[in-house]
């Protein structure tokens, strides 16, 4: 039996919403003890408990804070400590348990960290080697560095839209500035796409700083600006700029030199298949492919900068002959004379594709009875490692399943303690004020567009 | 000096064009020595894709390559003969980890230098004797109905499900620029990488890490993975019939987003767009803005286009709401705050000139960040390694140059 990487490793999550405590959850599934501060007074719990879901077939139910299908995910195999930090007995604890902590997960505005006494400089001195992350919209310098900020708008800030967007017909000029010139319209990354790439950064850096630690003794603070990690991202782009003054490339799903190169529609409703030819052989076998050997001598895309020059002609023939397939039935034409094709999946594409399958990239977990949650599956890692054991641990925490844990066992306040840190209403393990949240029918989330449809057959043995 | 975050660290690095040469990037940027290698004559693919500097399609030029490749030193090795696989194999002696991203069909270039006898990259264990850490990044990974099918960015951004919800409803899903899914890949083997060398720590093992590109990217589907296991709900991408709010909407001079997340009451953002029609109770709650989303979209059109990008983004922080706004390249590189935060360093190459390079992801306390080398040229690290390092002599040298195995 192989062991898990960070066995021994103990993580203070005090973090919120999605970028850090994502980072937690990996952390935990390498093996961590991953403490997630939590607290039981609605208006200070972390969001994805109340506000995100999804709930089992839309219900919240009466222990709605535990059954968030995003939560689960993002919080898996963690412990939950609750600490109404209004109090100062929790500032205390708090400080106690970073004390015995490697790892300090935080995504306050410097503002409000300062107000806690749990800046950098101040946790410093209870514990000389810790490990800790800030993770904020902007960090902790610079004239930004008190805005708040979301992944969702933060996202174009970095950049995205400068490089995300349809080719539109009348804006083919690649050295445009690119703001608000007719028809070049910026477009988003599906799902606060910034939030994943700090959850990454986050967890390189920190890794990097456990070795550093193992070597040194010292410990570190990861001023991790979402901002700025976003910018990184980008860095062809800006290089591009540097260099040569370009500050836009919006070209839909066209590409630079490979044509033809997109997404077409398939059979079926909202089906679609990308493709990319990238070479001349590509191409004579692209019109095996379509049936249509003519055009395989047709001057007009004999190479790759006329057939760069025809993309209009090539998608409109392309088209034609994708609506008529399966996504799979396309991918399987090319791919098998060695043409790059995929379809483009949605949730349940990935769920049921025999590939990810094969590969375990879905784990499944037994939630706790009391949670009505059952077994679910959840998404893991893009990595396997051959000699470790990393994997999901178990569900995400119930709301303080682990008050008499952390502060018992860890820190050694005696029962009678702990016992007036409740009756104080510093910790709790119900959720008090607020209501149940509510729910938008699916119906109406249909006709609103915010999701495509229901499939009430959904559920799969 | 604080020293190097992973000083001591050696990388060899067997990579093409994004995946493996970002990975080893990160690690080089934390102080790891990364070695490069790159078949003799033509060089990483990188060098040949664009754009270039100055639009030149010179191999040195290439801006891909220029940004991906910092912080490296660089060797040539031709690894389809057994010559180079044996030097391969000498340099890994001291090294502590190879990132590659060659087609699993490929990896029989490996398999000597690792000190295996059969050439399935499947069965790679890392090199125990010397606790070698092997990291593959591929687009479907080492396993799997997929393993050795082709693609390209646009096909894993696809099959990573992120595409189906990147774009409009109303129309085709919409690529992630930038080959970003092979960016996110890397960052994620850079992390899984050090993942194994920190359990290396306790047993003296190393093991093969397996990156799958379109798994990394499928990762980031928390929302829609569970609308569908729990509820059958398929996301999709973003509707265009809604009321603006976090979305892209155009003010003066460009495109902002204005957003409602935070704290602060409505008021604080009506008052802030200035457009009277908003202060209509109607919109104060977050179904209220639903129910009367298209009228909430013409009015926030009128008040924004009184409006220029930057100005406003800079009233909405100072009034604790978190809009935000579209930059494209130039307005990053200009960028106060980046410069105050020292995101962006520069950086002289012998061929390609100066230019100021975007710097680390995050910063870290008592850490200053450097590019200390600029992308190497083709072979530029040669004689320092082979003969520096790994004992060669310069008529050895000579003759492996005839050979066309440097």
């Amino acid at each position: 039996m192989n062991d898990a990487p960070l066995t021994g490793i103990r993580v203070a999550d005090l973090s919120r919403v999605f970028a850090m405590p994502y980072a937690g959850a990996y952390l935990a599934d390498m093996g961590a003890e991953v403490i997630k501060i939590d607290t039981h007074h609605s208006q200070f719990v972390d969001t994805t408990r109340t506000l995100n879901g999804p709930y089992p077939d839309n219900e919240p139910g009466d222990l709605f804070w535990e059954r968030g299908g995003t939560f689960q995910t993002l919080n898996r195999g963690k412990r939950s400590l609750t600490l109404d930090l209004r109090a100062p007995e929790a500032l205390g604890v708090l400080k106690d348990l970073l004390r015995v902590s490697d790892i300090f997960l935080e995504n306050f505005t410097p503002r409000v960290l300062a107000r806690f006494g749990l800046d950098y400089a101040s946790v410093k001195q209870v514990r000389p080697d810790l490990i800790m992350v800030s993770n904020t919209g902007y960090g902790h310098n610079g004239p930004y560095s008190n805005f708040g900020a979301m992944a969702t708008a933060l996202e174009p800030t970095h950049g995205t839209g400068a490089f995300t967007g349809y080719l539109e017909p009348d804006a083919r000029d690649p050295n445009v500035h690119g703001s608000l010139v007719p028809g070049t319209v910026p477009n988003k990354i599906a799902n606060s796409y910034t939030d994943f790439l700090a959850s990454w950064s986050a967890q390189l850096a920190i890794l990097a700083c456990l070795l550093y630690r193992a070597r040194t003794g010292r410990g570190a603070w990861i001023d991790l600006a979402m901002y700025q990690v976003g910018a990184s991202f980008m860095g062809e782009g800006l290089l591009d700029y540097a260099f040569n003054g370009r500050r836009t490339r919006r070209i839909g799903n066209r590409h630079e030199s490979f044509s033809p190169h997109g997404c077409y529609p398939c059979r079926g409703d909202d089906e679609w298949v990308v493709l990319a030819v990238r070479n001349d052989s590509e191409w004579q076998a692209f019109c095996q492919a379509l049936e249509r050997p003519e055009l395989a001598r047709d001057p007009r895309f004999a190479d790759p900068v006329t057939r760069h020059q025809n993309q209009d002609a090539l998608d409109e023939m392309i088209r034609t002959w994708t609506s008529d397939l399966d996504q799979y039935q396309v991918m399987e034409e090319l791919q098998s004379r060695g043409i790059p094709s995929g379809p483009v999946l949605n949730a349940r594409g990935l769920l049921a594709d025999p590939h990810l399958r094969a590969r375990g990239l879905f784990e499944s977990v037994e939630h706790s009875p009391e949670t009505k949650l059952g077994r679910q599956e959840y998404l893991s890692r893009g990595w396997n490692l051959s000699d470790s054991d990393v994997h999901i641990r178990g569900e995400a925490p119930r709301l303080g399943e682990a008050n008499d844990y952390v502060l018992g066992d860890v820190l050694g306040l005696n029962p009678a303690e702990i016992e007036d840190l409740r009756t104080k209403g510093v910790i709790g393990e119900r959720l008090l004020g607020g209501g149940t949240p509510s729910t938008v029918p699916l119906a109406r989330q249909e006709e609103l567009g915010w999701i495509v449809r229901q499939e009430p057959d959904y559920q799969r043995d | 000096m604080t020293p190097a975050i992973l000083e001591g660290v050696r990388v060899v690095e067997v990579g093409s064009q994004v995946s493996a040469p970002f990975c080893a990037r990160l690690l080089a940027d934390y102080g790891a020595d990364v070695i490069k290698v790159e078949p003799p004559g033509e060089g990483d693919e990188a060098r040949r894709q664009g754009p270039f500097v100055g639009d030149d399609p010179h191999p040195d030029k290439s801006i891909p390559f220029l940004y991906l490749n910092t912080n490296k030193r660089g060797i040539t090795l031709d690894l389809s003969v057994a010559t180079g696989q044996s030097i391969l194999g000498r340099l890994l002696e001291g090294a502590d980890v190879l990132v590659e991203n060659l087609p699993p069909a490929q990896s029989q270039a490996l398999a000597q230098p690792l000190g295996m006898t059969s050439g399935s990259q499947r069965d790679i264990r890392g090199n125990i004797r010397t606790g070698l850490i092997v990291t593959s990044i591929t687009p479907f990974g080492q396993s799997g109905p997929y393993r050795d099918l082709a693609a390209t960015d646009i096909v894993t951004c696809a099959m990573s499900g992120l595409m189906y919800h990147s774009g409009d409803s109303d129309r085709e899903p919409l690529r992630n620029a930038l080959s970003q899914s092979l960016y996110v890949a890397g960052i994620n083997a850079a992390v899984a990488t050090l993942v194994a060398l920190f359990q290396r720590l306790t047993t003296g093992k190393g093991q093969h890490v397996d990156v799958s590109v379109m798994e990394c990217m499928a990762t980031h589907l928390v929302q829609a993975v569970p609308y569908y296991n729990y509820m059958g709900a398929i996301k999709g991408r973003r509707s265009v019939r809604g009321s603006g709010i976090e979305e892209l909407m155009p003010a003066r001079d460009g495109y902002v987003v204005p957003s409602v997340q935070g704290s602060q009451p409505w008021s604080v953002f009506a008052d802030l767009i200035g457009e009277e029609g908003l202060q209509d109770p109607r919109f104060a709650s977050g179904a209220g803005r639903i129910e009367h989303g298209e009228e909430l979209k013409a009015l926030l059109e009128k008040g924004l286009a009184k409006w220029d990008r930057k100005p406003l983004f800079q009233a909405s922080g100072e009034r604790r709401l978190v809009f935000g706004m579209a930059q494209d390249a130039g307005d990053l590189v200009d960028c106060p705050h980046l410069a105050a935060r020292e995101f962006f360093v520069n950086v002289d190459h012998p061929v390609a000139g100066s230019g100021k390079y975007p710097g680390p992801g995050p910063n870290l306390s008592g850490y200053d960040f450097q590019i200390s080398r600029p992308a190497p040229l083709l072979g530029q690290h040669n004689s320092e390694i082979f003969c520096g390092e790994l004992g060669y002599s310069s008529l050895d040298l000579v003759q492996l140059r005839a050979g066309g195995i440097i």
